[in-house]
């Protein structure tokens, strides 16, 4: 009911952008040259995405981990287990990790249990920091589950991935940057990415887990089908709240394909593997790059 | 920042002498950076960089052989002997570590190549390419184009493994085999001039009969 209430929330945010959407094709006058970006395929303000964005993490909060088993099949937990893999937090000694845009707490989970259960590992910690206050919520409920809950090993805080708090989040502190599935929701990826340098220990590596582009031109065309025609109808069903999910769904193809990513990375300061996809490369496809595995190193 | 990789790569050669072609190697290597990072890499900076698991060896050695492959372009002349023999110098510091960098890359291409048990084809490509590189060094435009490259790899592939055994005999070895390379080339050479000799008698021999 909860959901529903704030799916129609987060619908009438959508209504009203009505006035603001612009046409990609459309030539901009000089009056119209504020800064845009894309809130799934509508053009809007940057000042208003984030508030937005806000609107449909609120809403799709408490059901947001219920809705990534039902649209993916379960297949996101496979993906997240392999994220997870790749790095190996704990094999080394202790890491200090920040989990970006974490707030159910997923990810920052893993990365304790794969380091406890793994290598003994009970001193790698990990700072979740999400900009919406209902995820962070879901993610303190589910430690709260846990051993983790009340140790130093996990902290809760609200903050936005672009402009992080310098006293709260000072320059050169993590071994370990992760952001899953949450980096397209930003208005600026560049300035993330800037901020998850600064963040970084020299040595330090940056791993994000989000959607990409399929490359096989087949298998490409029943992905649309199905992101376009189930994921929408599943969260009509589930939550009662299409426009949501019809955003997330939207968003995906927004984001810049596999390369295009990788180079913003590297001018971000990281350094990369090759410019390829594959082991020793800038990236890892998942699934035919349904999703993909970006890494970076502050050398 | 690409480049930043090939950095780190060329800091862990010198590293290899003691901790051979692993990961360990790669990580000591932001050690030896012109700013040194105060602990190796972690696994996932290794992992992130040059590939996850074995597959990160399997750079090493790709970058080690690439570099090794560049130093001949040093050597002291451009005759076939020397070329060889400074390719067969670079070897000599990480000796003790080859054969099990070569089993390992062997081994790391095979269950993907499909070819059981061990994929011979990384060591015919190292083979080729090192001669390729003499060649080219030395200038050799000859019109046996493949099969100057042939002798020339398969001399040095001899050469080479006659080193991981008898590392002080090797250069000698090399000297024997170019020489008895050179012999069978003169051989075959003769061979084939007598061959265009007896035609020749022959073919005036007929005509003279005057059979046509």
């Amino acid at each position: 009911m909860l959901s529903r209430t704030a799916g129609r929330r987060a619908c009438r945010s959508f209504s009203s952008l009505k006035q603001v959407r612009l046409n990609h094709n459309q030539p901009q006058n000089a009056q119209d040259n504020a800064r845009t970006t894309h809130f799934g395929f509508q053009t809007v303000p940057e000042e208003t995405k984030e508030s937005l964005v806000r609107n449909v993490f609120d809403s799709v909060a408490s059901s947001y981990d219920l809705m990534n088993d039902a649209m993916s099949l379960g297949v996101h937990r496979l993906w997240k287990d392999e994220y997870i893999a790749l790095l190996k937090p704990g094999a080394k000694g202790p890491v200090k990790c920040i989990d970006v845009a974490g707030g159910t707490g997923d990810i920052a989970l893993r990365i304790l249990d794969s380091a406890r259960e793994r290598y003994a590992d009970r001193e790698t910690s990990v700072d979740v920091v999400d900009i919406n206050t209902e995820m962070l919520k879901e993610g303190y409920k589910r430690f709260k589950k846990t051993m983790y809950h009340n140790t130093s090993q996990i902290a809760f805080h609200e903050g936005n991935a672009q402009a992080l708090n310098e006293e709260k989040f000072p320059s050169n502190t993590y071994d370990l940057y992760t952001i899953a599935f949450g980096i397209r929701n930003c208005t600026s990826v560049p300035d993330v990415l800037k901020e998850a340098y600064r963040v970084l220990k020299p040595g330090g590596t940056f791993a994000c887990l989000e959607f990409s582009r399929v490359n096989n031109p087949l298998f490409g065309a029943l992905y649309d089908q199905y992101s376009f025609s189930v994921i929408p109808l599943i969260g009509t069903i589930l939550t009662g709240d299409r426009a949501s999910y019809q955003y997330l769904v939207e968003s995906i193809r927004k984001f810049p394909p596999q390369p295009e990513f990788a180079k913003m990375i590297a001018d971000a300061g990281f350094t990369t593997g090759g410019m390829f996809e594959g082991k020793g490369g800038a990236w890892r496809d998942l699934w035919g790059g349904i999703a993909s595995i970006h890494t970076g190193v502050k050398v | 920042m690409y480049s930043r990789r090939a950095q780190l790569l060329k800091c862990a050669f010198p590293i290899v002498k003691t901790h051979g072609f692993t990961r360990e190697a790669l990580a000591r290597s932001a050690l030896s950076l012109p700013e040194p990072h105060p602990e190796p890499l972690s696994e996932a900076a290794v992992s992130a960089l040059f590939g996850d698991g074995d597959h990160a060896r399997r750079t090493l050695i790709n970058a080690w052989l690439d570099d090794a492959r560049l130093q001949m372009r040093s050597a002291p002349s451009p005759v076939i002997k020397d070329v060889l023999s400074t390719r067969l110098r670079c070897n000599e510091p990480v000796l003790g570590y080859l054969p099990e960098a070569c089993n390992a890359y062997a081994l790391l291409v095979s269950p993907t190549s499909g070819l059981p048990p061990v994929d011979p084809r990384p060591v015919l490509h190292h083979a080729a390419h090192v001669a390729d590189e003499a060649c080219h060094v030395v200038g050799d435009t000859s019109i046996a184009w493949y099969a100057r490259r042939a002798s020339v790899a398969a001399i040095y592939t001899a050469a080479e493994l006659h080193q991981l055994t008898s590392p002080k005999t090797a250069y000698e070895f090399l000297e024997s085999l170019l020489h008895s390379s050179q012999r069978v080339e003169s051989a075959i050479h003769d061979v084939g001039t007598y061959s265009n000799y007896i035609g020749r008698s022959w073919a005036g021999l007929i005509k003279s009969s005057g059979i046509f």
